[in-house]
């Protein structure tokens, strides 16, 4: 292979020299598996594209015009900077108004502040004396609101929060320890329970016997969690505003 | 102008994730920018016309609970 390798090779150099297109000229080395390598340059001296649109047929109708009028004095990078500055602009007012189109949309559906502000009772707790239960209409639903006494704080303070059913501190369902205020919706079928009853103190289901303790917490019976607390606040020291 | 361009490129547009990055916390900023002008612009026109303008003739400050009730 040796002789024929060495005696191919240049003869195939100089065809290609002569006949071929740069492209095959950079293939044929590789084919023949030459010794040593040489410089591609040798390989393609003056190798150029002899157009066959140019010569006598030549017309000046085709003649590509110049566009230099129009090509901007800037350099480079200044246009590219602009025009992903303006990109970016539009992308940001875009974004800023999709999202007050949606929020805007959004906010229409909540309720409005007049609704808000009928929504809310406040009640008077200078006239409730301890130890007694208030029952208020909320929302169509009826409300708890007892004045504890000292003692039943500290009943309702010592009971093992992790042996109840929906175990939940006392501390978490007060904002003042004597004001307990809770809907009075019984969680298990929605009866009202009887206040100041059951076996806990506290308040009592009639319809399927569940038994709550002074902090509304389900002790016994069907029901599966304790009577749910509303939104509330103080607003002064002797009124309770809920919703 | 060239020095600031091609830093403003390198910066925020070279990279897909700090330009798409800077164009939501511009909006953020513009839309604030645009609210508080907007906003602004609105109190001047109305200005002696809204409820926080006469609010003090009808509103005294210590019965809060009277305007409560009104409510």
């Amino acid at each position: 292979m040796r002789p024929l390798a060495s005696g191919a090779g240049p003869a195939l150099r100089s065809w290609t020299k002569h006949s071929l297109p740069l492209p095959f000229s950079r293939i044929a080395p590789a084919i023949v598996t030459m010794p040593h390598r040489r410089p591609v340059s040798e390989y393609s001296p003056t190798s150029s594209f002899n157009s066959p649109f140019k010569g006598e047929e030549y017309s000046p109708t085709t003649k590509i015009p110049s566009f230099g009028k129009y090509m901007s004095k800037n350099s480079e990078t200044s246009n590219r900077v602009f025009q992903y500055f303006m990109v970016g602009s539009m992308g940001l007012l875009a974004a800023a108004g999709a999202k007050a189109t949606v929020q805007d949309f959004l906010v229409n559906m909540s309720a409005s502040a007049d609704v808000l502000a009928q929504a809310k009772v406040e009640v008077d707790l200078a006239a409730i004396p301890e130890g007694k239960n208030v029952i208020i209409k909320w929302r169509g639903k009826p409300v708890f609101i007892r004045h504890r006494t000292e003692s039943e704080i500290k009943d309702a303070r010592s009971v093992n929060v992790q042996s109840l059913r929906d175990p939940q501190a006392d501390e978490d369902r007060v904002k003042k320890p004597e004001w307990l205020i809770m809907l009075g919706v019984c969680t298990h079928l929605g009866c009202v329970p009887i206040g100041e009853a059951g076996d806990y103190g506290g308040w009592f289901c009639p319809c399927h016997g569940s038994h709550y303790d002074v902090s509304g917490r389900v002790r016994r019976g069907p029901a599966p969690l304790n009577l749910e607390v509303p939104g509330y606040e103080f607003p002064t020291e002797e009124s309770v505003l809920i919703g | 102008m060239a020095g600031i361009a091609s830093g403003l490129f390198n910066s925020i547009f070279r990279r897909n994730y700090v330009f798409l990055s800077t164009v939501f916390l511009g909006a953020f900023a513009f839309e604030i920018a645009f609210d508080t002008t907007t906003d602004a612009i609105w109190n001047r026109i109305n200005k002696g016309r809204q409820w926080k303008d006469i609010k003090h003739r009808y509103v005294q400050k210590p019965s809060e609970d009277e305007d409560d009730d009104d409510e």
